[in-house]
């Protein structure tokens, strides 16, 4: 399966050049792309607005106030947007076997992850959710205390990265399964999406086993909740194991190697759906 | 694959219905008697609410689809009015939610969440008959926009947005009562107050016996203001509309 008669350089210029056909792609219908860029805006601004109007009702949850909330729902977004900017192929991934769009890649002299990854973005959820995760960073960064230095800086990045990639190995691991004719996203949009939502608030304000799930099974809470604790050290982490603050881009880092590993082998074991539509 | 869907329902109301009663415990650890109303209430408002939008859906892209693939042209054929078959196809799969989805997770949910019974018998019944009317008052705006697909097309932007404006501001996912006193007051003049929070609040004894008249009433209008813009629309669609082949 490995081609390595290309060279990093050319699969760059190659990414390139995909990513300008999925923007021609998009700017063919202004319009319409417009307005489903602004409806995904709206979507996801609902958990949002709701959070604001029971905050300015009742200042603070739980000694977390409405800005150190907002703080912590960016990395959310923030993470999400560059998770379907780089990697929109891995959520569509389902769909590729579906179809049997996977087989025009296979037959490709190219790596099959790298064909699925460039092959598509999403303009207009990466806008619509960063927009959004941009609203809340730049409201709150200043006056949630934090000291923009150096060391703070590169924790941020690192722990927005990692999130990216934790979210990246969630998704995957629904895709491996349809390797095996498993049609998964009701059971991954239920699985990812309801942890989502639970992550948006501080793990704290949930029973034990809500916690566990969010750190140990479908690790969200190293996505936003101990990022910025790491930042904002809110009594309720005394709850926690201290080291989880910097186990961001390892969790990350470690469920990608399993997914990774379980994924090659579910691709040993494709076989087509059949029939191509393309 | 069906299946999956079917308790991917069941789980996702007793999700979210957990979430966010999660949230509105650790809201009234500080306080708990929160603007006058028990933490007892809302985890009922909250159940009650999750419990209607699981009925309360319907097929967004039903009209589109019929339009944008020309089928439309059969169905204004056939000796039935279109839209009553859009109604009665809406109203029947949310009969079959009623029985396949609701009363699983209904059952679940008082054991779960502890949720209080009606404030009284009569308000028990006088809230399933504002319910019936809420899930109109939705149609009816819902079919308006729907509308909108004789002259967009692709109306994904415009049903999002109508979800979320229903989501924050008909009391789906927070008790109106909560929400700023210029907000609800703007949100009195609108229908979407008679979606989700009229009925539950009648549920919860939340309004005056005096005013339940008027709060039916309110419905009620709302139902004939929408379906008459609805019924202008459609006039105005059947005019418009355009078929590519069919």
């Amino acid at each position: 399966m490995e081609h390595k008669k290309f060279s990093k350089l050319e699969l760059l210029k190659l990414s390139l050049k995909y990513s300008k056909l999925n923007l021609k792609c998009t700017l063919e219908y202004k319009f319409d792309r417009f307005f489903t860029t602004l409806a995904v805006f709206v979507r996801e601004m609902v958990s949002i607005a709701v959070m604001y109007l029971i905050l300015t009702r009742v200042i603070s949850i739980k000694g977390w106030q409405m800005n150190e909330m907002f703080f912590l729902y960016s990395f959310l977004f923030l993470s999400y947007c560059i998770f379907i900017f780089l990697f929109t192929g891995i959520r569509d991934f389902d769909n590729m076997v579906y179809t049997g769009e996977l087989d025009r890649y296979l037959i490709r002299p190219l790596g099959l992850l790298y064909q699925v990854i460039s092959a598509r973005v999403d303009y207009c959820a990466t806008i619509g959710h960063g927009a959004v995760g941009v609203i809340l960073f730049l409201s709150t960064y200043n006056s949630v205390g934090i000291d923009w230095n150096f060391r703070n800086i590169v924790y941020y990045i690192l722990a927005l990265l990692g999130g990216v990639i934790i979210q990246t190995s969630l998704f995957m691991v629904s895709s491996c399964f349809s390797f095996w004719a498993v049609r998964t996203t009701n059971l991954r949009n239920l699985i990812f999406f309801n942890s989502r939502r639970f992550a948006g608030y501080p793990i704290s304000f949930y029973p034990g086993i809500v916690q566990k799930m969010l750190i140990f099974a479908v690790p969200f809470a190293f996505v936003s909740y101990f990022p910025s604790e790491y930042f904002l050290h809110k009594p309720d982490l005394s709850v926690f194991w201290h080291g989880c603050l910097y186990l961001t881009p390892v969790v990350g880092i470690i469920m990608f190697t399993l997914v990774y590993i379980f994924w090659r082998l579910g691709l040993k074991s494709y076989s087509s759906s059949g029939n191509s539509m393309y | 694959m069906y299946r999956v869907d079917y308790f991917a329902g069941v789980i996702n109301t007793l999700v979210m219905i957990f979430v966010n009663i999660a949230i509105w415990k650790a809201i009234y650890e500080a306080d708990d008697n929160l603007g006058g109303v028990q933490l007892k209430v809302v985890m009922t408002y909250i159940a009650l609410a999750f419990l209607m939008q699981c009925i309360f859906v319907m097929e967004d892209y039903f009209i589109e689809s019929k339009v944008t693939s020309g089928l439309i042209s059969s169905d204004l054929l056939k000796p039935i009015s279109f839209r009553a078959y859009v109604f009665s196809y809406n109203v029947g799969s949310s009969v079959f939610r009623v029985l396949m989805q609701l009363l699983p997770t209904l059952v679940i949910s008082i054991f779960l969440f502890k949720l209080l019974p009606p404030f009284s018998t009569e308000m028990g019944i006088l809230f399933f008959f504002s319910a019936v009317l809420g899930y109109l008052v939705l149609y009816c705006l819902n079919f308006i926009v729907w509308m909108s697909s004789f002259w967009f097309y692709y109306t994904f932007s415009l049903v999002t947005i109508k979800d979320a404006l229903v989501m924050v501001l008909s009391g789906a996912l927070i008790p109106l009562w909560f929400l700023p006193q210029w907000l609800f007051n703007f949100v009195k003049l609108t229908p979407f107050e008679s979606i989700f929070f009229t009925p539950i609040s009648i549920y919860l004894g939340q309004v005056p016996a005096a005013d339940i008249k008027t709060a039916i009433i309110k419905q009620v209008a709302w139902i004939v203001v929408l379906a008459l813009a609805g019924h202008l629309l459609w006039n105005a669609a059947k005019h418009k509309l355009v078929l590519q082949g069919g």
